[in-house]
Order: C-alpha cells, then structure tokens, then sequence
C-alpha cells in the first residue's frame, strides 16, 4: 500500500468516526467509549505519518543515489568524448607524418640484394616495415663505411699530390742540366744522323689533332708499317705557339658562335661571308699519299674535320709523276671516291642530327655542302667518316658506325686502288683504241684469231647528248641513274660494204656498272636493235658480259669489242647466205646458221678442247 | 650494265598460252622466266592500277621456246626437252617441280640438241604435236607421255606446226616448205613451196616459213617469202598480203588474218587482203600471238621487248603491259641487293 492510500485511509477512518460523532452529538447523546477509540485513530495516523515520511525519506536517500550514480557515468561519458577527439587528432597527426628516410636516396633493389644478399637470410618473416628498417640500417652502416673510404682516399690523394709536387721539383731541378747536355750533344746527333727532332716534332703536333682526325691518324701510322702504298702526314702546323693560338682562336670563335646565335634570333638574314667565319675547319688536316698502281702518279687525299659539321671532307687531287695527262682524267678522281660504295655519292652531310643544329644556326646542310664544294674541300662520304670513327646515317637512313677502323681502314684502300687499278687499265685501253696502238689481232682478248675479217676503223669520244640522240629507244628503258654520268664513245667497225657503228656508253661508277654497247648496222638499210631482232640479239650478247665471267687477265673492254666484231661478222656471213649475191662466205665454224623461231644466229663462241665452234 | 636492266632491256618472249579457266595468260622468255598475268585484273572497270605479275623462274638454261595449257599442266617446250608444271589455280601459283618431263630423242647424225619451237595441242585426242629443231614433228601421247609417231620430211627446223583434230597436220620449216600430213598416212600429203612463187619470194630474207595457220579451207603461211592464203584442196595461192616484215606470227582471228614478226606493227587483213587494222607495237619482232573470243574478247601479242601488248577488240591496242619492273616482290629484291654492298671482289676487271 502507498503512502497516499496509507493515509486516505486513516483519514476516511478518522472522518467516519468524526461523523458519527457529530451525529451521536446533534443527536444529544454523549458517548465516551466513541470518543476514546476516535481519539485511538490519532494515534494510527500519527503512526502512518511516520511511516510516510520515513518512506519519503528513503525515497529521497535513494534518488540521490541514483543521482549520483548518473553523474558518474556522465563523467565517464564526457571521458570518452574528450579521449576519441584526441584519439582524432592523434591520427591526423600519425597520418600526416613522413619518415626522413623518404628523402633518402636509396640503392636500387637489385644492388641492395646484391649488397646484403648474406644478412639478409631472415627477413622472410619479417613485415614490409621491418624489412625497410633493416635495409635502412644497413645502408646506414655502407654509407658510413663509404664515408671512410672516401676520407681515406681524399687523404691518400692529398699525399699524392704531395708526393707529386715534390717529384716534379725533384725532376725540374733536372732541366737546365739536361738543356745543356742536350746542347752539348747537337754536335753529336748531327754527325750520327740522328733526325729524333723530327719525330718529336711530330708527336708534338698529334695532340692537337681534333679526335676524329688523331684517330685516323693514328690508325694510318699503324697502316704505314706494313703497307708502302701510301704515306700520310699533318699539315698546317708551324709552332706550338701558333697552335696554341689557333685553339684560343676557334674557342673564341665557338664563344662567338654562341653569342651570334643569340643575336641572329633577334635579326634573320644570315650575310655570306659569315658562313666562311661559322664553318672554318680545323686548322690541321691530313694529307695522305696514294701511289697509284703503276706507280706513273700519286693520288693526294686532303682531310679536313669541321667542327660544326662534325664531319670529315675530303678532296682528292691527282699528280702525275710523268706529265701524261690523258682525257678523263680530271673527273678520274672524283667518280673513284664519289662511287666507291654505290648510294654514297656525298651529296649530304651524314651526321645523324646535323640539320637542327644547322638550323639553330639559321643555316641548311645544302648550304654548308654547297660551300665545302665551292671552295674545293670536298665532299663528306660516309666511308671518311667512318675511318674516322664518326656515326654516320645515309640516305637510306642506315645508321652506322665503325669500330674496327683497321679493318675497315684497309678495306676502303684495297678498294681505292682496285678501283683505280680498273679505271687505269679502262682508260689505257681507251687510249689503245682511240689512237690505234695496240694490234688487235694479237690481243689476248680476240678469241678466235684465224677468223677476224672486221677491223676497226674509228674509235672518238662523243658527247653524251649525241649518244642519247641515236640511241633514244633504249636509254629509255633503263633505270634512272643516280649521280651516274657518262663518257660516250663512238666505234666504228667495217668488213667489206658492210658498216657497224657502235655508240659506247661508259659509266662513272665503273666498274659497278660496266660499259654499255649500242650497235648500229649500215648494209642494205640501217640495222638497230629497234629494227632487226638480230641486230639486239647481237647487242645483248655484247652487253651480258660480265666482269665475272671474263678469263683471268681479260680486259673487259676489249673482250666486248671483241665479242661485238665477232657477232658482226658472224650476222655477216648468216645474212649473206641468203643474198642471191653473196658477198660474206662463211668463214667462221658454226653447225646451223639459224636456230629457233627467231633464227637465233651462232654468236655465243664456245671452246671444247682445241675446237673452236659458235653456237646459238 | 646491271642485269635487271639487261633483262628489261632484252627481254625475247617466244611463247605465251592462256589457261584451260581462260583466266590466266602465261608468257615464257629466253631468260627462262614464266609470268603470270590475271585477265581478270584487265577486265576490271574500276580505277584501281592492276595488279602486278607474277613471275615463276625456270633456271636461267632453260629457254622457253613454246608453251600449251592442258587441263591444269603448263607445258613447256625447252631444249630437247618438254615438261609439264602444274598449275594451281587458287592459289595462282606454278609448281616449282617439274610433274613429268618428255626427252626429244637425239638423231644419229645430230650435233646438237634440238629445240623445241612449236607445240599444237589437240584436245580431242590429248595428244601434242611438237615441230623441233632436228626437223621431225613429234606427235606425244599425253596420257602416258609416250611418243606416238614422227612426222619425218623437213630437212631443216620446224618453225611451227598447226592441225586440225580429224587428223591433218601442217608443218612450216626453215627449208621453206610447208608440209601437209595425214594421221593415216606416213610420207606427207602434199608439200607447198611458196618461195617457188616468185610473186611470193623476198630473196634478201631467205625461204624459212615462220609461221602458218590454217582453218577448214584456207591456209595461211609466210616468213622470209610474203604472207599468202592458199587454198587447201587447190594448193593455189589465192591472196597475197602486203606485210612489210619478216613473218612469225599468223593466224585466223574469226573472219580476218593477223600477221606479225619483224616489224614495228602487227597488221590485221581480211580475206581479200585487205588491211583492216595496222597496230603498232614496240617489239622488234613479235613472235606470238594468243586470243580467246569467250567469256570476253582479249587477244595478248608478244615479242622482242618487255611489253605485253593487250588487245580487246582485235582492231586497237588497248594496253601494254610491262614485265621485268611490274613483278610481285620487287621491291624486296632491291633491299637485299643493298645488304651485298659490302662485297668488295668481283666488281673488277678479273686480274
């Protein structure tokens, strides 16, 4: 029961007994015994008021326990709060922490592994941090020992140095000694011949060699030993001083250089005459010395580096020891070292790169290499530049660059005098031909010399437009030539009223490509390959002769003269043995005169023993 | 000179033959190079170049003299020598190995090995008739490559043998002569000698017969002496033509008579003699001519030069089609040339 019905009840007890009070009273009666056990009730809710406020009591004790305990947790509470908000910063702060290490340069995984690879054995069970930490820790270690290393080095190097200094004082002390002795001693070499000046001299001049020519040089010097076909020196030095000078001087220049780009980019136009200034050449250049194979002249290749181009030129020029002088020969030079190797006729400049730092320069390589021509410096060949060790891309864009310079040295020299021993022996049977002194007849070349009925009677140079005139059909049909040009000669053989001539087309870069014959029959109307299939049958035997299948000491041209008169004599005879007047016999041993649907006649010579016979 | 210009510069085609699909034309060289030219590739109407030919060498000895398609072989008349390659059509590629190959037997008196310069192929009977250089015609059986019979009596080279499938042969040879044969008969029908004709006789050029053709009555043939048709029965030389050259090539094309060889045209005439079409051509001499009337017109004249020469409607040029410099894979050839550059020997004088 609460405290309220607690005393609700004693009050409704007192209340009833309250009013039947007052009704026993208005009713006059007075009872004592009613009075009393009224009066009794007071005692009851006296003792209920006590019970209640006691109630209360405990109720308030305990509400404040209550109280008290939630301002507990509310204290915990506020803990809480206070500690994730720290926690929040602390891992903001955490987050925003960089290890100094990360601004170390460590080694690369592949050394560190190769470095440690021994204490590292346990790191498998170690994390990804562990590991770091291990490795930055041993590195610490290498760079410590490194540090020594390097301080024990720079210590040693200072005593070195030391020691150096005191070496060369020691040695200098030497010096005025050794001048006089060698004065002394002048007396002595020039009465033992002695020429060590001569190489000093030399050796002094190496070093200022630009390095791509002071490795041709060299190599050539290694060459010279055991090769007496050339000889090489340097030009253009005079004294130390002058050298040191002219170094100074294209330093300066290169220091101008740099300036003058910066002003050309604020005014365009470049003036010529700077290009001399821009371009100039090493002061010191190579002069090599060929000895032609008939040791009648000597072929002289000037070297020239440039140090803009970066590129070596060279020009050739040709002195005659024996004042012979014969056509041809002025361009002789020329075509030997602008077809020495097909598609490198120097007509650019081969360095990879070269036309943008041309360009920096407000200059284009045509520029330069029309200037290199101009003034007679020659032409920058791919096969200079690399017997001088410098890269090279052609234009076929091919890059290159030659290491073994000995080889490739040699190779280009055997190849030089190859070349030149074919053109001597070309242009010597041109002289033959042209004025007639060699006997045909007896030439080891003829190869049936019972039966040459032909003789040839006319042998001149023509020029190449009344070649291309004549022979317009042909030229036609032929590949465009590359830089090739031609001397043209005119033959002319002749057999009774019969007259050939033959148009000879010889080109430049012989013997890559060798000479081409175009025959021209006058007898009874004028027979070319255009008209008579005969006639181009005969020219093509003529011109498929190959050097390859010449025999050993053949000279090409003379074999296809040879082989020209031959078909001629034979077309001769086979035609004329159907004139109804014959005025060609047979002369010449072949089996059938015609063979095939196209009356293929015997020109092909065919040698079976000691028999002679012509065949299809 | 280098030799892909002195192939282009000299390139003899003696034979040509189209194949059996009628969509290939084959032409073989004295260089001993086959190409292959796709008609269809000529037929095209859109603008597009044509594609290139292919080309099947067959070794540098070996001169094609004469060439015939039969079922899928192409057969190659050579030196002494005749053999068959088989052709596959999808793929348009010629074997590179010979399917089966045919010796001409030497003579006792012979000296040298005899060409092979004409075939004439008759289908009806699958057997070849091969005209050769010892003067005999060689009739081949081509189902087992045996040969049947020799038609002996020229007494020099056949230039060129034609036929007619009931079994008459017809034989022109350097000698001058034309001989008529029979499958029946073992000496030779009739023997025509238009050099015995002096309306006929050039004698500067001699009395070979280059070439001859014949249809049901008509027979036309010339060579050194000038073109002429005869008649079959008759043997009577009815019509001369005026053609300025040396003849190699001729032939009935439907109702007119083409005639080439060494001449810078190659000449259409009708029966009457007339000339219908003058065509010129830059072969020195042409020496073979091929046509096919179905499934479109288109008649190919080679020769003495790198050009094919096209016609379509047998009366105008219509193409010339190059042939060393317009192969497949040429431009491959020339890359490995560069790679040899560094060959230093054998570019000299030999010493």
């Amino acid at each position: 029961m609460n405290m309220e019905d607690l005393l609700s009840t004693q009050f409704v007890k007192l209340k009833q007994a309250m009013d039947d009070l007052f009704e026993l009273k208005s009713a006059g009666h007075v009872l004592e015994l009613k009075q009393s056990s009224g009066v009794l009730m007071f005692v009851a809710l006296k003792h209920a008021n006590r019970k209640v406020k006691r109630n209360i009591k405990s109720g308030r004790d305990e509400l404040h326990l209550q109280k008290s305990k939630v301002d507990l947790s509310r204290l915990q509470l506020q803990n809480l709060l206070y500690e994730v908000s720290h926690l929040k910063k602390e891992i903001v702060r955490c987050q925003k922490f960089k290890s100094r290490d990360t601004y170390l340069e460590l080694l690369s995984d592949k050394e560190y592994a190769s470095k440690f690879a021994d204490e590292g054995s346990d790191k498998t069970n170690m994390s990804d941090h562990q590991t770091h930490l291990y490795r930055l820790e041993c590195e610490l270690r290498l760079r410590k020992e490194l540090d020594n290393q390097y301080s024990a080095l720079l210590t040693s190097k200072q005593e070195l140095l030391q020691d150096n200094l005191k070496q060369t004082q020691k040695y200098l002390s030497f010096a005025p000694a050794l001048r006089t002795l060698l004065e002394s001693t002048k007396p002595l070499h020039d009465a033992l011949q002695l020429s060590l000046d001569v190489e000093w001299k030399l050796s002094s001049i190496f070093k200022y060699l630009p390095r791509a020519l002071y490795i041709l040089f060299i190599n050539l010097q290694a060459l010279q030993r055991t090769r007496k076909e050339f000889a090489s020196k340097v030009v253009g030095f005079e004294s130390d001083q002058q050298m040191q000078e002219l170094l100074l001087e294209t330093e300066n220049t290169l220091k101008e250089r740099r300036h003058f780009t910066e002003k050309s980019n604020s005014c365009e136009a470049v003036p010529d005459n700077t290009l001399d200034r821009v371009l100039k050449c090493h002061p010191l250049h190579i002069h090599l010395v060929i000895d032609s194979p008939d040791k009648s002249s000597e072929l002289v290749l000037i070297v020239r580096y440039w140090e803009l181009l970066k590129c070596v030129t060279v020009r050739a020029q040709l002195n005659s020891t024996n004042n012979s002088n014969f056509q041809g020969d002025a361009n002789l030079v020329e075509d030997l070292l602008g077809h020495l190797y097909p598609d490198d006729t120097g007509d650019h400049i081969p360095i990879p790169g070269i036309e943008y730092e041309l360009q920096n320069l407000n200059l284009t390589a045509e520029q330069c290499l029309e200037y290199l021509v101009e003034n007679g410096f020659g032409k920058p060949y791919c096969w200079l530049q690399s017997m001088c060790s410098i890269a090279t891309v052609n234009k076929k864009q091919h890059f290159k660059h030659e290491f073994n310079l000995h080889k490739w040295i040699r190779k280009v020299f055997t190849r030089i005098l190859k070349r030149w021993r074919s053109w001597l022996r070309l242009t010597q049977q041109i002289r033959g031909l042209t004025y007639k002194d060699v006997d045909l007849s007896a030439s080891k070349e003829n190869i049936y010399p019972d039966g040459l009925s032909c003789s040839l009677v006319q042998w001149t140079a023509i020029s190449s437009e009344e070649f291309n005139i004549q022979n317009a059909g042909l030229i036609y049909n032929l590949t465009p030539s590359n830089g090739i040009t031609y001397t043209s000669y005119r033959a002319v053989i002749v057999r009774g009223s019969a007259k050939m001539e033959c148009f000879i087309r010889i080109p430049s870069n012989y013997p890559l490509d060798i000479p081409l014959w175009i025959l021209s029959v006058h007898w009874n109307g004028r027979h070319t390959s255009m008209n008579n299939a005969a006639i181009k049958m005969m020219e093509f035997w003529t011109n498929s002769l190959q050097p390859s299948q010449l025999k050993k000491g053949n000279r090409l041209l003379y074999s296809q003269l040879f082989r020209t008169i031959y078909s001629f004599d034979i077309f001769l005879e086979t035609e004329g043995a159907m004139q109804t007047v014959r005025e060609y016999n047979k002369e010449k041993p072949y089996i059938s005169t015609f063979t095939k649907r196209i009356r293929l006649r015997p020109y092909k010579y065919i040698m079976k023993g000691s028999t002679f016979t012509f065949k299809q | 000179m280098k030799e892909t210009d002195l192939k282009r510069a000299y390139n003899n085609v003696l034979a040509q033959a189209i194949s059996t699909s009628q969509k290939f034309l084959f032409a073989g060289n004295l260089f001993g190079d086959i190409f292959v030219l796709s008609l269809n590739e000529l037929n095209k109407t859109n603008e597009e170049p044509p594609k290139k030919l292919k080309v099947f060498p067959q070794g540098c000895d070996v001169d094609i003299n004469c060439l015939a398609f039969h079922r899928d072989f192409l057969i190659v008349g050579a030196i002494g020598l005749i053999y068959g390659i088989q052709w596959n059509e999808e793929e348009e590629t010629l074997s590179t190995k010979r399917a089966w190959e045919i010796k001409i037997p030497m003579q006792v008196d012979a000296v040298e090995v005899p060409d092979v310069n004409s075939f004439w192929l008759c289908t009806e009977t699958d057997s070849l008739y091969a005209g050769c250089g010892d003067g005999v015609v060689y009739k081949i059986d081509l189902e087992d490559g045996r040969i049947q019979r020799e038609y002996r009596g020229h007494t020099d080279y056949v230039h060129c043998v034609v036929g007619h499938p009931d079994g008459r042969i017809y034989s022109s040879g350097e000698d001058g002569t034309v001989h008529f044969w029979s499958d029946k008969q073992k000496e030779p029908t009739a023997i025509l000698e238009p050099h015995k004709n002096a309306q006929l006789l050039r004698p500067d050029w001699g009395k070979w017969i280059g070439a001859v053709s014949v249809n049901n009555d008509w027979l036309v043939c010339g060579g050194g002496p000038r073109p002429a048709i005869w008649h079959l029965r008759s043997m009577e030389c009815t019509r001369t033509f005026d053609y300025p050259g040396r003849v190699h090539v001729c032939e009935f094309v439907d109702d007119s008579v083409l005639i080439g060889g060494e001449h810078n045209h190659v000449q259409f005439y009708t029966l009457n003699g007339a000339l219908q079409a003058n065509i010129p051509v830059e072969h020195t001499a042409s020496y073979s001519a091929v046509w096919q009337t179905s499934p479109f017109n288109f008649m190919s004249i080679a020769g003495f030069s790198n050009k094919l020469h096209i016609l379509k409607d047998f009366r105008f040029l219509d193409s010339k089609i190059e042939m060393y410099g317009n192969v497949q894979g040429d431009e491959v050839e020339n890359e490995e040339q560069d790679d040899n550059d560094d060959d230093d020997d054998g570019e000299d004088d030999s010493f």
